[in-house]
């Protein structure tokens, strides 16, 4: 027999290292003489699409284009330090160092422009730099470079970008254990065979409050990746061992889940600003992930009345605790 | 790293000269699904490897008059898009399409799912339901022909001699009216490896008896067969819940007495049961 159940998942996750633990990140961003622009980050985009979000954050505050960006990162030789890409902090924290470093380079454009148009109202956009006010007096932002290399000015920054939070009381545990939290919630409808305790899910919602999203389909991505990791947490993935080795080492043996496992996931984006974060953005990968094991779990519950204690909810294990509910019941 | 020697055949007679030449187990490439991840983690250390792939003649489908031949290197790509195999025996075609993904359907062959005589094969089974027949070829006794029931000798082996090799599946056309049901379980979607599997063959006579059954079940014993002691049970007798429940009791009792009580038995006993009496509704009361 086939049973359909909704579950509801949420959670909190606190953004950074916080605890007092170390938490920097730094970027620098130099204006060539041609008006495009070099940037320097130690930061790593393994995929999850940062250098396109901090390419997008600098085209912004300089008002460039997107292709005129040179991304330098995650090389240790020429770029500086901007810790690990972990705790889902790259967006927030080297995102904020990228906004600091554009703006403070932008200082040096912003006295050659107003001193070149007499107008101090000046908006960087569209590749040119004009006055509010009077948009006929302009110049473009190639020219304005130009401008800054003919009286070599230091037209280079490297901006640092700390969010160490203080540590809790040590007693009570009380405190700002971080400087911002994530918030979100999933809901995963399912279909249990109770003969074979094969679990289909039908579909996940998934509502996540990511402060700003400054690319909103890199956040979708972030949250269908994330659901999907947490799909094969709850129903599949499993570490065999035998006597400290791991049994099951290739990804034909541990089992993620495949494209046609994947059902419609629904990403629902809410963005409430946290100060701190650069147009408000906080970060989305690891909360992606949290929520969604849970929310099928409480669906499996809904659908069959069996409340799931260990992961994986696999074939095997499913089937189990059917049986077991069935003999309890007689 | 290991080095072998590599040989490609130009011909079944190319072929058959080289197995003979050799005079010991030659690893045969007939897609690499199987053998290539056993070539890369060492599980598999052959001498010489035969590529069978260049061979025309080893591939494709072609119908006679009441048999189809299958050409062992034919790819399950090429198995689900055949037409005579749409036509004339679907069972091979449902279960080629439950086979890895894409990329090991385009490569793998229905030979090399034969050769290779894994427990959890998805084709396999469903030929044995068939009663598929392998012609099987050497260049000193010619061909002979030996049913697929009768050639696996345990489990990854098949009985053919170090010069032997298959040149093709022949296949009985089905009676007008039979009707075929394939059924996979996995841990996923794609790309898994059969839990379980079964395939099923049924015909019902104008008065709606059983007259022709044949059950395999897949990835319960370590070598596939057909279950006839729960053929029996149901073979010139009308469909009924009771003897079908009967039947599915056979089938688990003889899984039992063959594997013994195994870590997975708890599991696949009552599942198995389950599934075979899906494909037996769904073939009897759904077409």
């Amino acid at each position: 027999m086939k049973k359909r159940g909704i579950g509801v998942g949420s959670m909190f996750y606190g953004i950074g290292y916080g605890f007092s633990r170390q938490d920097i990140s730094s970027a620098t961003i130099e204006i060539c003489e041609d008006g495009s622009v070099i940037v320097r980050s130690g930061e790593v985009d393994y995929g999850q699409g940062s250098d396109t979000i901090f390419c997008q954050i600098v085209a912004e505050e300089l008002g460039v284009r997107y292709d005129s960006i040179q991304m330098i990162t995650a090389d240790t030789f020429t770029t500086p330090n901007a810790g690990p890409t972990s705790a889902s902090r790259v967006t927030y924290v080297t995102g904020k160092a990228m906004m600091k470093a554009a703006q403070a380079v932008k200082k040096t454009l912003q006295s050659v422009a107003e001193e070149t148009l007499g107008e101090s109202d000046l908006v960087f956009k569209d590749e040119k730099v004009y006055s509010m006010a009077n948009p006929d007096k302009n110049i473009t932002f190639e020219k304005l470079a130009k401008q800054c290399h003919l009286r070599g000015l230091k037209i280079v920054e490297t901006a640092w970008h700390d969010i160490t939070t203080k540590d809790v009381d040590p007693e009570t545990g009380q405190g700002k254990a971080y400087s911002t939290y994530a918030w979100a919630s999933q809901i995963a409808e399912v279909e249990v065979d109770t003969e074979t305790g094969k679990v289909e899910i039908l579909r996940i919602i998934a509502a996540h409050d990511v402060g700003k999203a400054i690319n909103p389909s890199n956040v979708e991505g972030q949250i269908e990746g994330g659901a999907i990791m947490g799909m094969g947490y709850a129903l599949e993935e499993e570490i065999k061992q035998e006597r400290g080795y791991i049994k099951n080492t290739s990804l034909g043996e541990y089992m993620i889940p495949t494209s046609l496992d994947v059902p419609s996931i629904e990403s629902h984006i809410i963005e409430v600003p946290v100060s701190d974060g650069p147009y408000g953005a906080k970060g989305v990968g690891e909360p992606a992930l949290i929520p969604t094991a849970p929310a099928i779990l409480n669906a499996i519950c809904n659908a069959l009345d069996i409340r799931i204690t260990e992961l994986p909810a696999n074939l095997e294990n499913l089937h189990r605790l059917i049986r077991e509910k069935e003999k309890g019941n007689q | 790293m290991q080095s072998y020697e590599f040989y490609t055949a130009e011909s079944v007679e190319d072929c058959l000269g080289y197995l003979f030449e050799k005079k010991e187990v030659c690893q045969v490439i007939a897609g690499g699904t199987d053998l290539i991840p056993g070539l890369r983690n060492e599980s598999i250390r052959p001498t010489f490897v035969l590529n069978i792939l260049e061979i025309e003649s080893m591939r494709g489908v072609i119908e006679n008059d009441d048999e189809i031949r299958i050409g062992p290197t034919t790819t399950f790509t090429e198995m689900i898009e055949s037409e005579i195999l749409n036509r004339t025996l679907p069972l091979l075609v449902e279960a080629a399409k439950y086979v890895g993904g894409p990329q090991i359907r385009n490569r793998g062959t229905i030979g090399g799912n034969i050769a290779t005589a894994s427990p959890a094969a998805d084709v396999l089974p469903a030929v044995l339901a068939l009663d598929g027949v392998l012609e099987i070829q050497s260049k000193q006794a010619g061909s002979r022909f030996l049913t697929l029931a009768k050639a696996i000798e345990a489990p990854y082996k098949i009985r053919l001699q170090p010069d032997e090799i298959i040149t093709g599946i022949l296949i009985n056309k089905l009676p007008p009216g039979t009707r075929c049901g394939y059924e996979k379980l996995g841990r996923r979607n794609a790309m898994a490896r059969a839990r379980m599997n079964m395939s099923m063959v049924i015909h019902l006579d104008e008065k709606g008896t059983i007259s022709d059954l044949r059950i395999v079940p897949g990835a319960v014993l370590p070598v596939a067969q057909r279950f006839q002691e729960a053929e029996k049970i149901l073979l010139g007798k009308k469909p009924d819940p009771q003897l079908l429940e009967t039947a599915a009791e056979a089938l688990a009792e003889k899984i039992l007495k063959i594997t013994g009580i195994r870590w997975s038995t708890e599991y696949k006993l009552p599942v198995i049961k389950s599934i075979f009496k899906w494909v037996f509704n769904r073939l009897v009361f759904k077409n």
